[in-house]
């Protein structure tokens, strides 16, 4: 069939392919031609960019704001880790510029996944000590020991919560980095307390009672520091209004308990 | 030709909104915040037209953002108007999830049944908004606006949803019959309707 010579069947053809309504064989037939025969393709397109439009002509909504709260989340969460890598990468291939003789060392290291922990540069350190000549050892020597230093400026994260209200919208991000023994807690709701009231965050270990783990200042970013002995194996975490300047840690929480999460261990 | 609301004019929210899209593309998060608070409402509506449930309307919101934040340097490759390339990454977010659903063997055809017929009853013409609508957009709400309601709405249902004839049919309750004569009606009247826009 040659659609070029009815250009009335060729653009009926071509809306209801767009539309999606042409099935089966029709549309198998249609689709050949229009990979031959430009003219056709011309017309499913336009079709299919004309109807597409019907996309911008339906009522509009409005979404619950805990949908920008998890997106806004989401792309936190993904420039952290393309930032941390970006720091991996960068050792990774300084290390690769400063071993020229064992490139292909090199290579194969950098393809092994237990690089990506900050324990593979002292495995590095090893297997090349062992490989290379003493006359090399000491030059080389000097280099691991910088990316080391290197590998642990870059945070680790290890631990992560979001903590949300009883309504589960997210309304705190906490991070553990156990090397540094910093916990971060990130706002991302829009509470707010009073300003003679202060929240306290807890750790709730399987056994005992709560554990104090500090109290939150009026930042929407602020750091604590803790033991990586009272993060790990906890639960959960939780957050109490409390008064201002918060509650000895063995009272234990006094007021509510606003927002709570999971604590989750991350591996690398 | 120019649709003014408000001061803002097709041509200027389209700048605004590629401007933001480059924006996202270097990874910026202010420029995304501002995409999403201009255009939230209108692709949960379509979310929404999509899948017929608040909550999963919510879910393809967040995939379809995430799909815009990861894939924002393709935009301009597509020379596509920008709610145009917007709109679809939605509408295919969408159905993915019909058909996820629909693989897991959920109710969801009975439940779509119910909003379906509720959605032809309503008897509204196509809503525009004319200060975000790409001039593409005003010339097909021009065309719809001479079709009857229910032409107009079923042809915009199999667009939205991605339904052949008889699914149409099964899920409007209508006769197979019935919903063939006013697709082919209505995409003929467009048709020549379109024509004059081309």
């Amino acid at each position: 069939m040659n659609l070029m010579q009815n250009p009335e069947l060729l653009d009926r053809l071509a809306s209801s392919y767009a539309l999606g309504t042409l099935r089966g064989g029709a549309r198998r037939r249609f689709e050949a031609m229009a990979r031959e025969q430009a003219p056709v393709r011309a017309a499913a397109l336009i079709w299919q960019s004309r109807l597409a439009s019907l996309n911008e002509l339906q009522p509009q909504a409005q979404p619950s704001n805990a949908v920008w709260t998890r997106i806004d989340n989401l792309v936190q969460g993904e420039k952290t880790s393309a930032a941390q890598h970006a720091v991996r990468e960068q050792a990774q291939s300084e290390a690769h510029q400063s071993a020229k003789p064992l490139a292909g060392m090199a290579a194969w290291l950098r393809n092994l996944t237990v690089w990506r922990t900050a324990s593979a540069a002292g495995a590095l350190a090893t297997v090349v000590a062992i490989t290379v000549g003493s006359g090399m050892r000491q030059e080389l020597g000097t280099e691991i020991a910088r990316l080391q230093t290197q590998l642990q400026a870059a945070p680790q994260i290890q631990y992560v919560a979001v903590l949300a209200d009883d309504k589960s919208a997210a309304s705190m991000l906490v991070t553990f980095d156990a090397k540094a023994q910093k916990l971060t807690l990130q706002r991302v709701g829009s509470y707010h307390e009073a300003s003679d009231r202060s929240l306290q965050l807890w750790a709730l270990p399987p056994a005992g009672g709560p554990k104090s783990l500090g109290v939150l200042g009026a930042d929407k970013l602020l750091r604590l520091t803790a033991n990586e002995s009272a993060v790990r194996e906890v639960p959960t975490l939780a957050i109490s209004l409390e008064p201002k300047g918060g509650v000895p840690s063995e009272t234990g929480p006094t007021g509510p308990v606003l927002f709570k999460g999971a604590l989750i261990q991350k591996m690398l | 030709m120019p649709v003014d609301n408000g001061g803002m004019s097709i041509e200027n929210h389209d700048a605004l909104l590629i401007v933001l899209i480059d924006r996202i593309a270097r990874q910026d998060d202010a420029a995304f915040k501002a995409l999403y608070d201009q255009c939230a409402t209108k692709l949960y509506g379509l979310a929404l037209r999509v899948v017929t449930h608040r909550e999963l309307a919510e879910d393809v919101l967040q995939e379809a953002f995430m799909t815009i934040w990861r894939n924002a340097a393709d935009y301009r490759a597509s020379l596509s108007p920008p709610m145009a390339w917007l709109g679809l990454i939605v509408r295919s977010r969408g159905l993915d999830l019909l058909r996820r659903r629909a693989a897991e063997r959920t109710h969801l055809t009975d439940e779509l049944d119910d909003t379906l017929a509720d959605t032809l009853d309503a008897n509204s013409p196509t809503p525009l908004d004319t200060a975000q609508a790409s001039e593409q957009a005003w010339a097909l709400h021009q065309c719809l606006g001479q079709l009857e309601n229910k032409q107009r709405e079923v042809v915009s249902l199999a667009y939205v949803r991605d339904l052949s004839h008889s699914e149409l049919a099964q899920q409007l309750r209508l006769p197979l019959g019935t919903v063939k004569t006013w697709i082919r009606r209505g995409l003929d009247q467009l048709r020549m309707c379109m024509a004059r826009f081309a």
